[in-house]
């Protein structure tokens, strides 16, 4: 087990940097995503760690070690590819006996471990099996096994559930962590995925056009995110457009239209009167009779069975509010005027 | 068979080969291989046919028409007098070699190019592969000869630098003409390889890699025997050429090597003697496919015999 450090980092192509300067310590034992669209440079910056991809300028190291410019067999680590990379023309027990054949154990020796090694992953009687024969969900049980069997320093997951249907991924999804979390082993995880990120994830660093936007704990990441960018991109936001008014008892005054509100402190000093964005959750909006808050007009009403999405006209700007679909609830129709309020401590100023 | 292409979809599931898929066909679907049919059993099943008879008629000079008297008598001298036979042992062992010196000439680069992703690069590197083809089989070998020959450019420039004091035998020999076979037969073998190195996906060899091995080691315990069912054809392809092939010895070899193509064609068109020609001709054909029979059933256990 060790903890992975990423100085300066730097992956460049051409003229195009995909990665840039990201700096990050990952620590023993966590798991931790790297969360982004597709091209954000997540994936190049996991193969930079695998040592697949050599960085342009930066270092790498994985406990005490630098492996910056170390191939990948020489530094260690374990990784889960998207497609699995079960070799085909191996069965499961010669796949898993792999690195441990390269690592010169007995033949006693690999057989007992290969044999534990599904247990572990629950494929018991499989040895004989070949890649064509197995399911996406047990393919992914035997690159795991694979990995797990020559006992990595750090273990690198590149998407690994995207290529499962919904059901199976919902179920790999706590496999992986309770795995993760028993081994205790440092795993890097990539995904473009918020819930798996959200779910799995001890910390997320939140990747866009080769940079590091946040890294925070999924709590932080989805309730307090630092730039828009990461409001937008994990579940969604309503985004106002609102101006900086000034301070008061270490709450932030903004205004738009007629409207003036208090939300969660900004850091750092900002003029009054500067243009910044209101962040506020669907979820986190309450909707009222009017006078219970803003003065509000129901545009639409989108019934989605748990939830209720209302589309709603605040300010001449819109929002969207959802909740939940309760009995004691009263619904609201298109035209309706309503009042909506939400904890200031529940909405972010960012600015723009 | 460990060939096949097995790829996982966007579901996790495994997508089998197009070929497994049955769809129901009416009988009109199958008429569309006639043409094809019809052309292979005009132009070569039946001259193909009659000339093999003819091999069991007694030389007569000059006779090309069949006739009911059947013999052995041409096989017999073929298995008797060494120079026939040895021919067939010849004709197998240039062929093979051939096959190995390709294969060595051509993994290299075909696996280059199967790695270059870059277009560019991809597409100057297919054209140099395929150029060779554009000219006429004859025309290259004539250039390889003005290359190999006593006077040529190899022998005239050692004997000047004072490397060498007599031409070396470049030509008219064994050496020649596999000079000359692998030439004409490497784009074959090359395109086979890179057909079946791009299908292995790169992720497994930095699988591979990530467990511990070294490049080479990545390479010999993944991607070579992944492609194995591309040094089959390639081998295969060649093989066959080699084999058959009578121009190259012919103009490579002089007519001192003899392979079984030149005797025949001595036999036909030298002595007019068809019916032995024939013979020699069946035993090229039964000689090549046992060995190519062989082959595979060899690669097939090498293979571990899975499915």
């Amino acid at each position: 087990m060790s903890d992975i450090q990423l100085v300066n980092l730097v992956k460049s192509y051409g003229e195009m940097q995909a990665v840039k300067k990201i700096s990050l310590h990952i620590k023993e034992g966590e798991f931790f995503s790297l969360l982004g669209p597709s091209g954000c440079g997540k994936s190049t910056t996991l193969r930079m760690i695998a040592g697949f991809v050599m960085p342009s300028a930066g270092r790498i190291l994985i406990g005490s070690d630098e492996v910056t410019h170390l191939p990948p067999e020489k530094r260690d680590i374990g990784i889960v590819f998207q497609n699995y990379a079960i070799f085909p023309h191996m069965s499961v027990a010669e796949n898993i006996a792999f690195g441990l054949k390269l690592r010169k154990k007995s033949q006693a020796e690999i057989e007992i471990t290969v044999t534990s090694a599904l247990r572990q992953v629950g494929l018991v009687g499989y040895e004989d099996r070949y890649q064509r024969q197995l399911s996406g969900g047990e393919q992914q049980r035997v690159a795991l096994a694979r990995v797990l069997v020559t006992k990595p320093r750090i273990l690198l997951l590149d998407e690994p559930l995207s290529a499962l249907d919904k059901a199976l991924r919902e179920e790999m999804k706590y496999w992986i962590k309770e795995l993760q979390r028993t081994l205790g082993i440092t795993t890097v995880y990539v995904t473009h995925d918020q819930d798996e990120a959200l779910t799995m994830s001890d910390r997320i660093g939140v990747m866009q056009k080769g940079r590091l936007e946040q890294v925070g704990s999924p709590e932080d990441i989805y309730e307090r995110p630092e730039t828009l960018f990461v409001t937008t991109f994990i579940g969604h936001s309503n985004v106002i457009n609102v101006t900086v008014k000034g301070r008061d008892n270490g709450k932030t005054v903004v205004s738009f239209g007629a409207n003036t509100i208090l939300a969660r402190a900004l850091e750092g000093e900002v003029a009054p009167g500067s243009a910044a964005k209101l962040v506020v959750r669907p979820e986190n909006v309450v909707i009222g009779r009017t006078g219970e808050g803003l003065p509000a007009t129901v545009l639409t009403e989108n019934y989605q069975g748990a939830l209720v999405r209302y589309r709603l006209s605040l300010g001449e700007q819109e929002i969207v509010v959802e909740r939940q679909n309760q009995s004691n609830v009263s619904r609201f129709a298109p035209g309706e005027e309503v009042g909506v309020s939400w904890d200031p401590e529940r909405s972010e100023v960012l600015v723009a | 068979m460990y060939g096949m292409a097995v790829t996982v979809g966007s579901d996790g599931r495994v997508i089998r080969p197009a070929i497994l898929i049955r769809i129901a066909r009416g009988p009109a679907f199958w008429w569309l291989v006639v043409p094809a049919v019809v052309f292979f059993i005009i132009f070569f099943l039946v001259p193909t046919a009659s000339l093999f008879a003819l091999a069991f008629n007694k030389p007569a000079t000059g006779v090309i028409d069949l006739s009911a008297a059947l013999s052995i008598d041409n096989f017999i001298r073929i298995f008797t007098r060494s120079i026939y036979y040895e021919a067939i042992f010849r004709s197998i062992g240039i062929a093979s070699l051939v096959c190995i010196v390709g294969l060595l000439l051509g993994y290299p680069l075909a696996y280059v190019i199967a790695k270059t992703s870059n277009p560019g690069r991809n597409a100057l590197l297919m054209v140099l592969v395929l150029s060779s083809m554009q000219l006429d089989m004859v025309i290259r070998l004539y250039g390889l000869m003005v290359l190999l020959g006593d006077n040529g450019l190899i022998n005239s420039t050692l004997l000047d630098l004072g490397l060498i004091k007599a031409p070396l035998p470049l030509m008219y020999n064994i050496f020649g003409v596999v000079v000359g076979l692998v030439q004409i037969t490497l784009p074959f073998m090359i395109l086979s390889l890179i057909g079946s190195i791009t299908s292995i996906h790169p992720s497994l060899e930095e699988a591979a890699r990530s467990l511990g091995a070294s490049r080479a080691r990545a390479f010999f315990s993944v991607v070579f025997p992944m492609s194995m069912p591309g040094i089959l054809a390639g081998t295969l392809i060649v093989f066959s050429l080699a084999m058959s092939s009578y121009v190259v010895p012919a103009l490579m070899g002089g007519w001192k090597v003899l392979v079984m193509p030149i005797h025949i064609y001595q036999q036909v068109a030298e002595t007019g003697r068809w019916q032995f020609g024939a013979a020699i001709a069946v035993v090229l054909f039964v000689s090549g496919l046992l060995a190519i029979t062989l082959y595979h059933l060899a690669a097939m256990r090498a293979a571990g015999g899975r499915s």
